[in-house]
């Protein structure tokens, strides 16, 4: 895509965020859901595919252009992008790039047109930070699998048409080895979505937890190989962290412009606020960390195209971002006083909203192992 | 079906419409531009009817190259075509602007197919004339409805709603036949992304037509005074009651 052809569509996608998805974040935060006619407007914008191939009815962006979007999408409620972050993200991209041909065509136009919702289901109670544990099971028999095991946290659960979902086809192994993914309609006999956890913030996104009780599935259920699972787990994560500090970057914006509004027009004792240093000093430090993530996450994406680094990057840029959210966030709420403690105001649901991703997609701590990891081993 | 669609290039102005020095113009210097609500439903339902029935749509402007962004939003909307035509003026008035797509119009039908249906907005967002449909249409010889507000093929034809008073109209119209499409129609779709890219790289046809002369002249435009709420204080206790009865007096309420 030409640079011309981009800005287009980074202009036409920050304009339908504001207009369209900025008014409607309370509501959307009190009622704990996306009003159907948002995500029918999304739908039709084509915000359910964008990352996906252009052949499938996506737009086909490079990794520099997917973060640039992703900024866009981070100054609303994360709860937007979220909608089709899966389809986008883990599971869409699953699918891309481990997908046979007849698995890419029945499902990827479906994903890119926003008619059917695809969920990644890797995670369970004692399977989250090191998912070569999982013990979810797909036992080979006659012609296909059958699925049994309980996943939990899963976005997009409730809404899904279709689960990857990763399990052991080998049922004597053990860590990283025998796990393979599948491809699950939830229309199958034997699969149940909980109800949509309670969550402290990002309302609207809804994730349950996936029981799978002895779910028969083909053979060409199969992504890639058996045992293949683990693998397509990490390379599915592993695009989703740049993604994902994009995001933030995308938040810290909007938590950072909320609060020079905010210490531009609120009076103490006669002044404004954005008089006093001290609130100075809070809007200085968040721009200059902001800047950096901003800076890190646009370098760390073009090295991602270019082939030449896809892990210290991404890994790096996910660990900063998700904290530099962190204390952006804490400080606009430092900068609105009591404002910011209360329902309604932008910066209070910021402040929820941005815990959660230090913790999914790989905690903060699992981000440091792989860094830690590449230094002292590289390949 | 082939369907034509006029649009216009409207400025997208807020609450309060800025005016050149000589209050004979919208001051466009700082306002960004876009096609009126009642011509977005005309697109839409260009693009469902075509869906539906097979066929071409086809989306004209008439004035300046920038109309361009216009025509190729209506693209990104799902039209097959876009036309520019040039009337060489900036500011025709609508019996000019009827005058240049009626040409256009005939220019584009030569040796093609014609149009089996011509969609307009019931009025622009920005003049307001209700005109030039009426007058395109009335120039090729075509039945026209305006004010639409549901229309559907039926049979070889269409039929079309529009609300009158407390009831409905229904018309029954042989093709080709031309109708002006009110707000309301349908529900404009978010043009998608890769819509907007393919119309992006469109090609647009550009029709020169002979200027027209109209007889319109704009004099002068004029913002409505504020609206503001005031409070008045007529009177304190028992004092205020005559002047309150005044006032009720006055609005025909006593
Ligand atoms: C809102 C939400 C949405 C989610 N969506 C999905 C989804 O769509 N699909 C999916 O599969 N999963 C999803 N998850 C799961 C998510 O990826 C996991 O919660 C996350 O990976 C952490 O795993 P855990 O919850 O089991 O915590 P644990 O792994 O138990 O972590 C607890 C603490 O221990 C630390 N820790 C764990 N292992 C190590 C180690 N080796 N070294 C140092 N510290 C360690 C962690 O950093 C953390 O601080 C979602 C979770 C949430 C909350």
């Amino acid at each position: 895509m030409d640079a011309e052809d981009f800005a287009a569509i980074e202009s036409a996608v920050r304009e339908f965020v504001r207009k369209e998805v900025v008014p409607r974040e309370a509501e959307i935060d009190e009622r704990d859901e996306i009003p159907a006619d948002l995500r029918e407007k999304a739908a039709g914008l084509g915000l359910f595919g964008w990352a996906l191939p252009a052949e499938y009815g996506g737009l086909g962006l490079t990794m520099a252009e997917d973060v640039r979007l992703a900024i866009q999408l981070g100054y609303t409620t994360p709860a937007f992008r979220s909608l089709f972050g899966t389809n986008n993200g883990i599971a869409g991209q699953a699918i891309v790039g481990y997908g046979s041909q007849a698995q890419r065509e029945r499902w990827l136009p479906a994903l890119a047109s926003g008619e059917a919702v695809a969920s990644f289901a890797l995670t369970e109670a004692e399977a989250g930070s090191d998912p070569s544990g999982l013990t979810s099971k797909a036992v080979p028999e006659s012609g296909g699998y059958v699925l049994t095991g309980t996943k939990r946290f899963i976005t997009n659960a409730p809404i899904a048409d279709v689960f990857v979902v990763f399990a052991r086809t080998d049922p004597a192994s053990t860590g990283r080895e025998g796990i393979s993914a599948l491809l699950v309609p939830a229309g199958l006999p034997g699969v149940t979505v909980g109800p949509h956890d309670p969550k402290m913030g990002q309302a609207g996104a809804w994730t349950a937890e996936v029981f799978l009780d002895e779910v028969r599935v083909p053979a060409d259920a199969l992504i890639g190989a058996e045992g293949d699972g683990f693998r397509i787990a990490m390379a599915s994560l592993a695009r989703g962290r740049l993604h994902i500090a994009a995001v933030c970057v995308g938040m810290a914006e909007r938590a950072l412009a909320e609060a020079v509004e905010h210490a531009r027009t609120t009076r103490q004792g006669g002044r404004v606020i954005g008089d006093f240093q001290l609130v100075q000093a809070l809007l200085a430090e968040s721009h200059a960390e902001l800047y950096a993530g901003r800076s890190m996450v646009l370098r760390a994406a073009e090295e991602y195209d270019a082939g030449t680094d896809r892990r210290l990057g991404p890994s790096s840029a996910k660990l900063f971002c998700t904290e530099m959210l962190g204390r952006v966030a804490d400080r606009a709420v430092q900068v609105h006083g009591g404002m910011g403690y209360m329902r309604g105001v932008a910066v209070e649901r910021i402040y929820r909203d941005a815990r959660l991703f230090r913790i999914y997609e790989g905690t903060s701590e699992i981000q440091k192992l792989v860094i830690a990891r590449t230094l002292l081993h590289p390949r | 079906m082939e369907v034509l669609v006029c649009v216009k290039r409207v400025p997208a102005a807020g609450a309060r419409v800025p005016l050149t020095g000589d209050g004979r113009d919208i001051d466009t210097r700082h306002l960004g531009f876009t096609i009126g609500p009642h011509e977005e439903c005309a697109v839409e339902e260009a693009v469902r009817l075509v869906a539906a029935h097979g066929g071409r749509v086809t989306v004209l402007a008439v004035g300046p190259a920038e109309c361009a962004e216009q025509v190729r939003y209506a693209l990104a909307m799902g039209a097959d075509r876009g036309v520019l035509v040039d009337a060489g003026r900036s500011d025709p008035d609508p019996e000019a602007t009827a005058g240049a797509i009626t040409q256009a119009v005939r220019t584009l039908t030569g040796g093609e197919e014609p149009f089996d249906l011509l969609l307009f907005g019931d009025c622009s967002a920005d003049a307001g004339h209700h005109q030039v449909g009426i007058r395109v249409a009335t120039g090729l010889g075509l039945p026209i409805v305006s004010g639409v507000k549901a229309l559907e093929v039926a049979g070889d034809g269409l039929r079309m709603r529009r609300e009158a008073g407390d009831g409905v109209e229904v018309y029954r119209v042989p093709l080709p036949a031309a109708a002006a499409v009110r707000e309301g129609l349908n529900l404009p779709r978010y043009p998608s992304l890769p819509g907007r890219l393919r119309a992006r790289k469109a090609e647009l046809r550009t029709v020169a037509v002979e200027p027209e002369p109209g007889g319109l002249r704009t004099v002068r435009l004029r913002q409505p005074a504020d609206d503001r709420a005031a409070v008045v204080v007529l009177g304190h206790g028992a004092a205020a009651a005559p002047a309150v009865v005044d006032v009720l007096d006055e609005l025909g309420v006593v």
